[in-house]
């Protein structure tokens, strides 16, 4: 028997993950979209393309980059909306990787989180066509119907979007088997978490990362809700049996207990070891801080393609530690485990200028899903005991690729 | 904990520190604002720090002034922004920029013996580039010549960046918002006097792009002191800092604001120079030993220069 867990995340921890934001403009207007910024306006000219690559290859010895492999990551708004300049890029870092002999040739991945409404145009096929050995690609579809459409609405005439994405799923499962989708909740969306679920497995997708904003905008009540909608998904699960082909990041193992401050310390995120590029050549440490994501705070802008990298803006984030940044009551909490945050949130949520102000804003809704998560696994546990598969089970046990923003 | 209070006396009191005062015009602190300081500093039981203009005050200031223990800074503390030729007061403070403190090392030394401590403050730490490295550590091996003399000669000489590394068993750095706290002619508390220039001369304080806006205040006289993060400003939340044994360094909070843009968070070229200063005081230190003097704990060898190098990681 094999137990389904999440795939592991390519090359995780030795691969530099390096962003374009390719363009600010989406067909969408999805209510909870961190994107405060989106606009037509900002796409990304070849040149400046050009140029942040002639300085990242250029850079190959640079502490920055001294990687063992690469992610080119393709990021908007709605990075397909830019396919054509998407393609000449990627056409250039080959020939430039080749051409240069670069320890990053035949080593590199091209990565996408689309919303999927072209994703069956003839150039994006196209593209995949030609890149598919190197290429992730993830569609994001939120659930069910209504669901997925009470969010993801067109952004002139509010339509929901369900239809359009939904058609491309087959042909996104038979070009990537397993690649598994990225859910986002909010308040408004909770009671449809478990149909929404179960709705994405039928619909073949193995893998569902799920995570709830980072943003405050729960409301009261919001976590018992959800526990509840976690907990109907744990029963469906495992009294149907979907344990064995399918994976919902919602529940993890590894997660809900007490944390040690010396041995597990480390940062949630690799805010400031990735490299984010927008359409004015800025780097930036995430996309996260590029101006157009943040609602309050001036953007943290670490260089540019033209002067390069000052890395005294970088050195916050490489320094940050879980505890340093945390509160007293999060250093403490006898269910921290498991407990995400987003650099880029902390930041634009934080009373002064830094990134080590942790927000919060989230706490509740942890706390519910340690307690549905707990429900499951003594659930599951007590399932393969008494039918004699506990042990087949652990020995199949695949670690959790941590997917969540 | 907080234990000395800082008054700018007016706008174009002297700068003493690291940042330079831009403010040109004059705006004496009014009298009931002064007297609302004192008092406050006397509830919190503060050590007082006036901090002078070049002008001499009405009369009146001066029977409040005197109504509380405290230092005169740019009176009782001598602050010079060039080498003088010579200096009358005990204790001084020269503010110099890199380029002439290394070019002008002869003759700050020419002056150390005429002082009790000198503190020398860099005006540019943020330009410090690692070629200058070397010339850095010949002025202070420079200066090591001219302390170990002294000592000879039965004195003890005070220089901030090479003595006081000695006497230190822990960090002892600038302590903006943490030991000291600023009240400005305006009546409200800063972090250091170079947050109430910053606010004066109108440099974003980077946290609201849609309304930007140069307040820097922490408080005021009338509702108190209200630091937001004031963990931040504490040395077991500097990641770098607590690992650092640069006991000395400044630790300047506005610098690290400025350049890393987080509180917490020393630039490069301020670590570097701190090292440079530390292994320094260590050459000194082993001299003073060779020599026959006590020169507090060993102060180790250590390869690197900037702390970041050999951060924890997790």
């Amino acid at each position: 028997m094999i137990v389904k867990e999440t795939r592991k995340a390519w090359q995780k921890g030795s691969a530099k993950s390096i962003t374009f934001i390719v363009t600010k403009d989406c067909q969408l207007a999805c209510k909870y979209c961190y994107l405060v910024g989106k606009n037509e306006k900002e796409r990304m000219p070849w040149e400046v393309a050009k140029t942040a690559i002639d300085y990242i290859l250029n850079h190959e010895n640079d502490a920055n980059f001294a990687y063992e492999s690469v992610i080119w990551d393709f990021i908007g708004g709605e990075p397909f909306l830019e396919i054509d300049l998407i393609d000449k890029i990627c056409d250039y870092i080959k020939t430039e990787l080749y051409r240069r002999n670069h320890h990053w040739f035949n080593s590199y991945r091209f990565s996408f989180s689309t919303n999927g409404i072209n994703y069956d145009s003839e150039k994006v096929q196209r593209f995949i066509e030609k890149n598919k050995k190197h290429l992730s690609i993830g569609i994001t579809i939120d659930g069910t119907e209504r669901k997925h459409d009470l969010n993801r609405v067109y952004k002139k005439t509010e339509r929901g979007s369900y239809a359009d994405v939904v058609r491309n799923i087959p042909l996104w499962l038979e070009q990537f088997p397993g690649d598994g989708t990225k859910v986002t909740i909010s308040s408004a969306d909770i009671p449809y978490i478990c149909e929404s679920v179960l709705h994405l497995y039928d619909l073949g997708i193995h893998q569902v990362n799920i995570n709830c904003v980072f943003e405050d905008v729960w409301r009261d009540g919001d976590d018992k809700l959800f526990e509840n909608q976690l907990m109907q998904l744990a029963d469906a699960i495992i009294d149907r049996d979907l344990y064995k082909d399918y994976a919902c990041s919602f529940f993890s193992e590894n997660m809900g207990k007490p944390m040690d401050c010396q041995l597990q310390n480390q940062n949630w995120c690799g805010a400031g070891r990735m490299l984010a590029i927008d359409a004015a050549g800025n780097f930036y440490p995430c996309t996260r801080f590029a101006q157009y994501s943040l609602r309050d705070k001036e953007a943290w802008i670490i260089g540019n393609i033209y002067d390069g990298i000052d890395q005294n803006k970088l050195r916050p984030f490489l320094t940050l530690d879980r505890c340093t940044q945390s509160t007293p009551e999060c250093v403490n909490c006898e269910v921290a485990e498991g407990c995400a945050w987003c650099q880029g949130e902390n930041f634009d949520a934080a009373q002064t200028h830094t990134v080590y102000e942790r927000a919060t804003a989230i706490c509740k809704m942890h706390k519910a899903r340690v307690r549905a998560n707990n429900y499951y696994w003594n659930k599951l546990y007590r399932k393969l005991e008494l039918e004699g598969k506990r042990e087949e089970f652990e020995a199949n046990r695949k670690t959790n690729n941590g997917v969540v923003c | 904990m907080l234990q000395y209070l800082v008054i700018l006396l007016d706008d174009t009191s002297v700068a003493y520190c690291h940042a330079e005062n831009p403010l040109r015009e004059r705006n004496l602190i009014p009298l009931d604002t002064l007297k609302k300081a004192i008092l406050f500093g006397m509830k919190e039981n503060l050590m007082i720090q006036y901090v002078y203009p070049d002008y001499d005050l009405p009369e009146e200031y001066n029977e409040v002034i005197e109504s509380i223990d405290h230092v005169k800074i740019g009176r009782d503390v001598a602050v010079y922004s060039e080498v003088p030729k010579s200096i009358a007061a005990e204790n001084a403070v020269l503010r110099l920029s890199i380029a002439d403190f290394i070019a002008k090392q002869y003759d700050i030394a020419a002056i150390l013996p005429q002082v009790t401590r000198l503190n020398i403050c860099l005006t540019d730490t943020e330009t410090f580039k690692d070629e200058q490295a070397e010339d850095y550590k010949k002025a202070l091996a420079t200066f090591n010549a001219v302390l170990i003399n002294q000592y000879k000669a039965g004195k003890q000489p005070q220089l901030n960046i090479l003595t006081d590394r000695l006497q230190l068993k822990e960090m002892h750095n600038c302590g903006a918002g943490d030991s000291n706290i600023t009240i400005a002619p305006n009546g409200k508390f800063y972090l250091c006097p170079a947050f109430y220039y910053d606010e004066k001369m109108g440099i974003s304080n980077r946290l609201n792009h849609h309304k930007p806006s140069s307040e820097r205040s922490v408080g005021n006289l009338e509702t108190g002191l209200q630091i937001s993060n004031p963990q931040l400003l504490k040395l077991d939340h500097a990641p770098l800092c607590r690992i650092c044994d640069a006991y000395h360094c400044n630790r300047c909070i506005w610098l690290n604001q400025k350049v890393t843009w987080d509180n917490n968070t020393p630039s490069h070229q301020q670590c570097i120079i701190a090292h440079l200063e530390r292994n320094a005081a260590r050459d000194l230190q082993q001299q003073l030993k060779a020599a026959g003097f006590s020169a507090g704990e060993e102060i180790k060898s250590i390869d690197y220069l900037d702390p970041f190098d050999v951060r924890e990681q997790f």
